[in-house]
């Protein structure tokens, strides 16, 4: 009967084993992931007086978002600075990572350039962000460099705050992102396929147009998930290195939050959601995520 | 393409880009030295001084600019790195043991785990405090944004536990089965040490990710605050030369943590050669 029993308890543990691995990962997911963003789409809803906020369902937020020149401006704006920033870290990034991939045979080498490219990640994001301060501005270290060359005469003053200085500071800190992908795929490279193409008379360019480049193509997909999950959550970077005139989606719900705005600051979420979703599907339509692990 | 001539142009460009990455870091070392308390957190540096690492050591004489809010804030950081990763770490391996057999739904699974990392801290952050409001639930950093820590650290341990067992051998674990033993010790003696240094970067990803976050916390962490708030609170006023020098120990400290993984790591690899070639001489 013993014995009978704990067959019977490890047929049961064994056909549900499997389901006791998934579980706690989707139970977490589901409460602390899923539900928080249902919360927001829900409260997005309700009715917002200026100091008290009920469950009454209204369509009142979304019209004062699009209705708002200020509002409707920040999510233009925050489109525009992540075209921007997504296309300079891929400009800047692309040329990096096809010399690590491509150039630098050498497994050592190639690990330590991409070290080195990572290293930066290793301060604290904010102090990151910080540090570009005394880079940029009117006395900051590249004024005075390039007063001291004689190529300019006055101080250029547009450097720190403006949306400048939030480009040049985002493109910094996210184009690793999009260097470590890029660099992964292009050492995937098998090279007997590079030679082949060589010794069937390719130039270099044809090599790089019709073989290098399509091949190398997941990872740009992967890093610009990467870039654009990031800068268009962003809010830090924008409201440090701007002096608070740029301001981003991100930015304003911080605002909202603080002056306990909770059904405005939800609807500038669900529509951060809605872009972040789109541009998500769109790249994921270029490549299988699953497939290239 | 003429590749030597590409080779070098493409050098210098590397060169180039790493100046960039590097710059303000070298610029902000260079004004951690600014003298103290007068000096501000711009050129020309007026005289050479420690005075700011000895302010956030915190054996300055006090002065008219106040020290940085640490002590409590790291240990609170690191002790909240510390639960996210073990959490992470475990729900991250029991997730790819499960990917390991094909399943039904396994797509949506696949995606509303990696949606974790995906989904800005921002909109997370406001979503966990709309749905602790409606509860009625105190924000805390031990409780709302732990839970939202694990949300963001776990996808990135699932993928890295992946990756590992998407490398891994079945058939070693069913020599294990077949010789007689149980699922546990297979586990230990043989499928955790093969895994070993995947879950030491996938503990080594959660760690300094939950260290260094931000935005969920912002939200969701309540009146205590971690390192990264009590940095982001000096944004609003002026900034001192003691945060670049506060900057510069916790670069130091973060390599201190690269040294121990890249030990470890080298250890693990030492330790499977060495059992490798002696298992060799064994059967010789």
């Amino acid at each position: 009967m013993s014995v009978d029993d704990t067959g019977r308890k490890q047929g049961f543990f064994q056909r549900n084993k499997h389901m006791a691995l998934l579980a706690p990962g989707v139970v977490w997911m589901t409460l602390f992931l899923v539900i928080p963003l249902g919360m927001m789409v829900y409260v997005s809803f309700w009715t917002q007086t200026t100091f008290a906020i009920s469950s009454d369902l209204t369509l009142k937020s979304w019209q004062t978002f699009f209705a708002s020149e200020t509002y409707f401006g920040a999510l233009l704006r925050t489109i525009r600075l992540w075209l921007t920033v997504l296309a300079l870290t891929f400009i800047i990034g692309y040329p990096a990572a096809l010399f690590i991939g491509q150039f630098v045979r050498n497994k050592t080498t190639q690990t330590i350039l991409l070290v080195a490219c990572v290293i930066p990640f290793w301060t604290s994001f904010l102090i990151r962000v910080l540090a570009w301060r005394p880079m940029l501005g009117k006395e900051g270290a590249i004024n005075i460099l390039l007063q001291k060359f004689g190529l300019i005469d006055a101080p250029i003053e547009v450097l720190l705050f403006t949306e400048l200085s939030v480009i040049i500071g985002m493109v910094q800190i996210y184009v690793v992102f999009m260097v470590g992908p890029i660099a992964f795929m292009l050492a995937r490279i098998d090279q007997s396929l590079i030679e082949a193409a060589r010794d069937l008379g390719a130039s270099g360019w044809t090599i790089f147009r019709k073989i290098i480049f399509p091949l190398s193509l997941p990872g740009v997909v992967v890093g610009a998930i990467f870039v654009s999950v990031m800068v268009l959550g962003e809010f830090a970077t924008a409201s440090a290195l701007s002096g608070r005139k740029v301001n981003l989606l991100g930015n304003i719900i911080v605002t909202q939050v603080g002056s306990l705005k909770w059904a405005f600051a939800a609807v500038i979420g669900v529509i951060l959601t809605g872009v972040m979703a789109v541009v998500i599907t769109l790249l994921l339509r270029v490549v299988d995520l699953r497939k290239e692990l | 393409m003429n590749q030597p001539a590409m080779r070098i142009i493409l050098a210098i460009y590397v060169v180039c880009f790493l100046a960039y990455l590097y710059g303000p870091f070298v610029v902000m070392g260079i004004l951690s030295f600014q003298q103290g308390p007068e000096g501000g957190p711009q050129f020309p540096i007026i005289e050479w001084s420690t005075f700011w690492y000895q302010q956030v050591m915190g054996i300055a004489p006090p002065s008219r600019v106040a020290p940085l809010p640490i002590g409590e804030a790291l240990a609170r950081s690191l002790t909240l790195a510390f639960a996210t990763m073990v959490v992470a770490t475990v729900l991250g391996t029991l997730t790819a043991q499960a990917f390991r057999r094909n399943f039904k739904g396994s797509g949506i699974v696949f995606y509303l785990v990696v949606l974790g990392m995906m989904v800005p801290g921002v909109l997370l952050g406001l979503g966990m405090s709309l749905v602790a409001n409606q509860l009625g639930i105190q924000r805390t950093w031990w409780g709302t944004a732990f839970v939202l820590h694990v949300v963001y650290t776990f996808p990135f341990a699932f993928l890295v536990m992946l990756a590992i067992f998407n490398r891994f051998d079945a058939r070693i674990e069913e020599a294990a089965w077949a010789l007689g033993a149980t699922p546990m010790r297979t586990f230990r003696k043989v499928t955790f040490p093969i895994i070993f240094p995947g879950v030491l970067s996938a503990m080594l990803f959660a760690f300094t990710l939950s260290y260094d976050e931000f935005p969920r916390t912002l939200f969701t962490g309540g009146p205590d605050v971690t390192m990264p708030i009590a940095i982001y609170g000096t944004f609003s006023v002026e900034i001192h030369p003691n945060l670049f020098a506060f900057g510069v120990l916790t670069t130091l400290f973060s390599f201190a943590l690269l040294t121990v993984y890249g030990l470890l790591m080298t250890a693990s690899v030492r330790r499977a050669q060495t059992r490798a070639t002696g298992l060799q001489e064994d059967i010789a």
